[in-house]
């Protein structure tokens, strides 16, 4: 996947860069509207990772620029602003979704990967990770083609530790995840695990590798 | 009352004043040169009268036939006053009584004394004065209706710029993107009025824009730091060196930083709401997204062993689903932070209340300071502007919200 970051503030992009650049990943980064526009019509991208406040303009001209220019690149908007018409007004022109600063760089990879996969669904629907297939248009996983039944938060869960293979995620990121950032967790992840011994209890169940591993108290990871 | 109502009134009362004032200046003043030009004729008469007692040296008794005109009597009084005095005179044509008006004389003759009293009519000069009083009062009357109908319907109309002014002025909304126009006015003030409220719109919806830009700002300067250091912890987790004791420690960062942008959001929102800055009103079926919350906060609920208890009735509210999620949030948030392990909450809603009752603490909050910024519990872990946003963001759709303790429990009841 070729992915092109636009942000100004230099230790995220890097920090962003670094996160996504794994997997045969090509990571390219920008700080500028006027670089941007320049890389996006001297190469094609499937991703663009977007900062709506850039140094020399508004970041919506880039959206406007892959519009007219008929590009398909999927665009997942970053910004600190959390302002309702910015929202609407960067879907409308064609972002295909809008992640709000501060972000987990799992967060932000789990949501990429989804927009990248709904541009590609047509030529490839379904996600193979291993023995692990799931079939993102009918929302149903098979373990070495035994289906599973999964709940909707396991059913997430399961998605976003494929897109963060390999990563240690921390409780605050899947919580935030799976019930929203609107909703004030009280620092009690409690709950969290409940979900995650099912997942795991499930994948075994059905023949799948034991890929989970608790990191202390901190977090999870998703061995790929 | 309405101006033009004060103005009627008192050109009235002035008109009134000055007309009466006049009437009676007027009605001495008339009074006074009748009388003068009664007297005069009277001192003509007089003269004439004693220049032929003088001429003809006979008795003036004899002077005159008419005996009701002018009546001479002998006197032995020596010195006589001239004087002119209101009397009654006898008409002989008409055969009846007037009022008249007298002068009295001493004339000698030879050694004898007369007494010379000389009455005219004054009939014609009551008649005068009755006349102009009549005119006087029907120009008075006719003045004050004119002036009545003139300052009732024709100022009215003098006032129509005016109302359209105001008219426009209540449905000035500073969101939207109409300016101020104000018709165009003959009138120097209205034309003037118009032009300052135009003015006055323009600099109101700059400062509000430049507003909205500082917010907007705001945020994204607050923001991006704290996404920064949710990112550095990110990458710095993936160290597998790291300790127990780093990783509880990076744990609390995490906590720290979801805290801080918590706030930074509330504190952004809270002013949104205060210069009414959001503005994206839907209907929205509340009673649906109660059900959502529900099981949103399903988990949340479990963990501290909580039963629930609901009984919702179909509500549909115009207002921003977000501003709703967010009152929603914080009001499951509170009744389940505050509640004891095992407790109850009751959620009822009909066309008129929501009602969220909780178990908890045995003592009742106080009602004056809890919706106030950063009012919390000890041991609260929010940022003690949940019930903050809560009630500016009921205030902000008209809706009131009430804290109510009653043995134990704990209920906020809003009422749309």
């Amino acid at each position: 996947m070729k992915i092109l970051v636009i942000e100004d503030e230099q230790s995220l992009r890097e920090n962003i860069t670094n996160y996504l650049n794994v997997d045969g990943n090509i990571c390219e980064s920008c700080s500028a509207l006027n670089s941007a526009l320049q890389k996006l019509s001297d190469y094609d991208y499937d991703c663009v990772l977007l900062d709506i406040g850039l140094p020399d303009g508004e970041g919506f001209d880039v959206l406007e620029y892959l519009r007219t220019n008929q590009k398909n690149e999927a665009v997942l908007i970053i910004s600190a602003r959390n302002s309702l018409d910015d929202k609407l007004k960067g879907l409308n022109v064609g972002a295909d979704d809008y992640l709000t600063k501060p972000f987990h760089l799992a967060e932000l990879k789990a949501r990429l990967m989804a927009v990248y996969r709904r541009k590609a669904l047509n030529t490839n629907n379904i996600l193979v990770f291993n023995e692990i297939s799931i079939d993102i248009l009918g929302r149903t996983v098979e373990v070495n083609e035994t289906a599973i039944i999964l709940t909707r938060k396991e059913y997430d869960m399961l998605l976003y530790f494929i897109a963060n293979k390999g990563k240690v995620i921390s409780k605050n990121a899947i919580a935030e995840h799976l019930w929203g950032d609107e909703m004030d967790m009280h620092d009690n992840f409690d709950f969290i695990y409940t979900h995650i011994k099912n997942l795991r209890r499930k994948l075994l169940d059905a023949g799948g590798k034991d890929y989970l591993t608790s990191i202390y108290g901190l977090g999870y990871k998703f061995i790929g | 009352m309405k101006l033009s109502a004060h103005y009627t009134r008192t050109s009235i009362y002035i008109t009134l004043i000055v007309l009466l004032a006049g009437a009676v200046i007027y009605y001495f003043a008339i009074n006074f040169i009748a009388q003068q030009q009664l007297d005069q004729g009277l001192q003509q008469q007089l003269t004439e009268a004693e220049e032929y007692v003088r001429g003809s040296n006979q008795d003036p008794q004899q002077y005159d036939l008419d005996k009701d005109h002018a009546v001479f009597i002998k006197t032995n009084e020596q010195e006589l006053q001239k004087r002119f005095f209101d009397t009654t005179y006898f008409n002989p044509k008409e055969q009846r009584k007037e009022v008249g008006r007298a002068v009295e004389d001493l004339v000698k003759l030879k050694d004898t004394n007369y007494k010379v009293v000389i009455t005219i009519s004054r009939a014609g000069q009551k008649y005068l004065i009755e006349v102009i009083t009549i005119i006087t009062l029907a120009l008075l009357s006719g003045l004050l209706s004119v002036l009545f109908i003139t300052n009732k319907y024709f100022l009215n109309g003098l006032w129509k710029p005016f109302q359209l002014t105001l008219k426009e002025i209540k449905q000035f909304n500073i969101a939207d993107v109409n300016q101020f126009k104000g018709k165009p006015s003959k009138v120097h003030e209205f034309a003037e009025l118009n032009e300052a409220i135009r003015e006055m719109s323009l600099r109101v919806t700059h400062d509000y824009l430049n507003l909205k830009q500082f917010t907007e700002n705001a945020s994204h300067e607050m923001m991006t730091p704290l996404a920064v250091v949710t990112t550095k912890l990110d990458t710095l987790i993936q160290d597998e060196t790291l300790s127990a004791e780093q990783l509880a420690q990076i744990t609390d960062i995490y906590s720290s930083i979801n805290k801080s942008s918590r706030l930074n959001q509330s504190l952004l929102l809270l002013a949104k709401l205060e210069n009414k800055l959001i503005t994206d009103e839907v209907p929205i079926n509340l009673e649906g997204m109660l059900s959502e919350k529900m099981l949103q906060f399903q988990e949340l609920m479990q963990t501290k062993d909580l039963s629930f208890k609901h009984n919702l009735q179909l509500k549909q509210v115009q207002a921003s689903k977000y501003l709703i999620d967010i009152l929603l949030n914080n009001l499951f948030s509170n009744a389940i932070r505050h509640n004891n392990p095992g407790g109850f909450i009751i959620i009822e809603l009909n066309g008129d209340e929501l009602s969220i009752k909780n178990t908890g603490a045995i003592h009742s909050l106080d009602e004056q300071v809890i919706f106030e910024r950063f009012q919390k519990g000890k041991e609260s872990q929010g940022t003690g502007l949940g019930l903050t946003l809560v009630k500016n963001i009921c205030q902000h759709y008209g809706y009131t919200i009430r804290y109510q303790y009653e043995s134990g429990w704990h209920t906020f009841v809003l009422s749309f």
